[in-house]
């Protein structure tokens, strides 16, 4: 695999090919196929480093983001949609009790995250 | 109608300030019957003022928006002209009809080239004030008369910068009339400012009354939500104020002592509390909304008759300085386009944006939990089963949307 991720996030590398992607559908057809292991692995391995991703990623202006730091933007806004996941749904891959979430349709869904 | 008795009062302190309620149970008819659906679009949808849009949709001249009206069976061009000036016309040629603007799903933007619509069909151009531009071979009509084959005009206004139409030939109020009380107490909050959108839609098995009314109510926060907002198992829904066919309320959560949020949520929505752009601003409110200026104000949600349910925050309860807003479009007795909306300041720094998504997230997942009892509200109450609902006092919205309804309909 190419180092997509900058030096400092080499230990994220594991989640790029399943959670890095560019816009919210494609990350919501993620979300709702991840298992319970995926979705653990993902969040403990991030959680601890959101700080430091985010402050990373802050020295780039939004809509512009280089290449260098593309990937661990995506992943963080895969992270920032998987979270409630973990934290609220004890790492089910829908929502409980609700309804079907690919019923939904975003009007943004296939925007790109720049 | 016999004054209530003390003990009504104290039961249902809201509804019985307002005697034209009732206090008794609603009919399930409106809900089932297909007879009155038939009679809701003539009686309703082209008679009152529906949301079609914001202005900032269609920010420059020559920006257009088209908005599918199925109960109506109409498409509507929203477009701004030369002179800034809004305008709405049926979306339909003057020739033989052909549609203008082709859509692309319910909502369609998009901007005009050379401030002209031109009919695919046989190339008829019409300007942004809906005059009948250009006509090829016209001299092989009989004397066509340009000036009466203008684009077939919709009354539209505008308030607070969203966009309503009128499909009524000659409408018995205008907009801010037609608002009532709404138009003032609503006025005045940062509508503007939160330009960034997310918008969520489904077509929904069940009346559109069905979705609007489980949208219209508190009352079912804390069992609905229990997953995804935790948080809000206690709430306090007061404030409740109704204005003819409208009406409106808010939802405060009363601190919970040792409640913590997760750490997702505290970190990421932490950024968006302490930021001035996103954080908490209870002054942006107009005066009538939180009077007391209660810091653990939620939303106060407006509910505008016939199908929209607008929600106002102020960035202490979701995160975010967020207006958000449903709408429930009929596409038959039984079916409803349901159309949920985010809007947002926009993001400055890429973390901001990245906390904005886990607002939005948690937005989205509690709107599937919201439009996870429709289809089985609707399933089952067309069995017959149910002739009446009863209704508690902090169901007083819908009590007042059924009653607005009746009234309307004139049955």
């Amino acid at each position: 695999m190419m180092a997509l991720l900058p030096e400092k996030f080499v230990s994220l590398n594991p989640f790029v090919e399943s959670w890095a992607l560019p816009n919210e559908l494609q990350r919501s057809q993620q979300r709702w196929s991840a298992s319970e292991e995926d979705y653990r692995r993902f969040y403990d391995a991030m959680m601890p480093m959101l700080d430091e991703t985010l402050d990373y990623l802050d020295q780039y202006e939004i809509g512009n983001i280089p290449e260098e730091a593309i990937v661990l933007y995506h992943l963080s806004l895969a992270f920032a949609e998987a979270a409630p996941h973990v934290e609220l749904y004890e790492c089910a891959n829908q929502v409980p009790n609700s309804f079907e979430a690919v019923r939904f349709e975003a009007a943004h869904g296939e925007q790109i995250d720049s | 109608m016999a004054a209530a008795s003390d003990e009504l009062k104290r039961a249902m302190p809201y509804t019985t300030r307002y005697p034209e309620l009732g206090t008794g149970p609603i009919d399930v008819a409106p809900l089932i019957d297909p007879d009155l659906f038939e009679l809701e679009k003539e009686k309703i949808f082209r008679k009152t003022w529906l949301l079609v849009g914001r202005e900032e949709e269609i920010p420059e001249p020559g920006d257009y928006k088209v908005r599918q009206i199925d109960v109506a069976s109409t498409s509507v061009i929203v477009v701004r002209d030369k002179t800034g000036k809004i305008n709405a016309f049926h979306n339909l040629c003057t020739h033989r009809g052909n549609k203008i603007i082709q859509e692309e799903g319910a909502q369609t933007t998009g901007r005009t080239r050379s401030h002209l619509m031109t009919c695919r069909f046989h190339a008829w151009s019409f300007s942004t004030d809906g005059k009948l531009h250009g006509v090829p071979k016209e001299e092989n009509f009989n004397k066509l008369d340009k000036n009466c084959l203008g684009l077939k005009t919709i009354h539209c206004e505008q308030w607070q910068g969203f966009i309503f139409i009128n499909l009524d030939k000659t409408p018995e109020k205008n907009l801010v009339e037609y608002l009532e009380g709404m138009a003032d107490q609503f006025a005045g909050y940062p509508y503007h400012e939160s330009t960034v959108s997310y918008r969520y839609s489904t077509v929904l098995n069940c009346n559109w009354k069905v979705a609007m009314y489980a949208f219209s109510e508190g009352y079912h926060v804390p069992t609905i939500h229990a997953a995804t907002l935790p948080s809000l198992a206690k709430i306090e829904q007061i404030d409740y104020q109704c204005f003819g066919p409208h009406s409106t309320s808010a939802l405060y959560v009363p601190p919970v002592a040792g409640m913590q949020p997760t750490p997702a949520t505290g970190n990421l929505g932490g950024r968006l509390v302490t930021s001035k752009q996103h954080g908490p601003h209870l002054d942006l409110l107009p005066e009538k909304i939180n009077p007391e200026r209660r810091t653990d104000f939620q939303f106060e949600f407006p509910v505008f008759f016939p199908n929209l349910v607008l929600h106002l925050g102020a960035g202490n309860g979701y995160p975010g300085m967020t207006y958000f807003h449903h709408q429930f479009w009929p596409l038959s007795v039984g079916q409803t386009l349901w159309e949920g909306t985010n809007y947002f300041r926009p993001p400055k720094t890429p973390s901001e944006r990245v906390a904005i998504a886990h607002t939005n997230a948690l937005h989205r997942n509690a709107w599937l939990e919201d439009t996870s009892t429709m289809e089985d509200t609707y399933a089952a109450l067309c069995s017959g089963a149910l002739d009446e609902m009863v209704l508690m006092d902090e169901e007083i919205m819908i009590r007042n949307t059924h009653r607005a309804w009746h009234e309307y309909m004139g049955v």
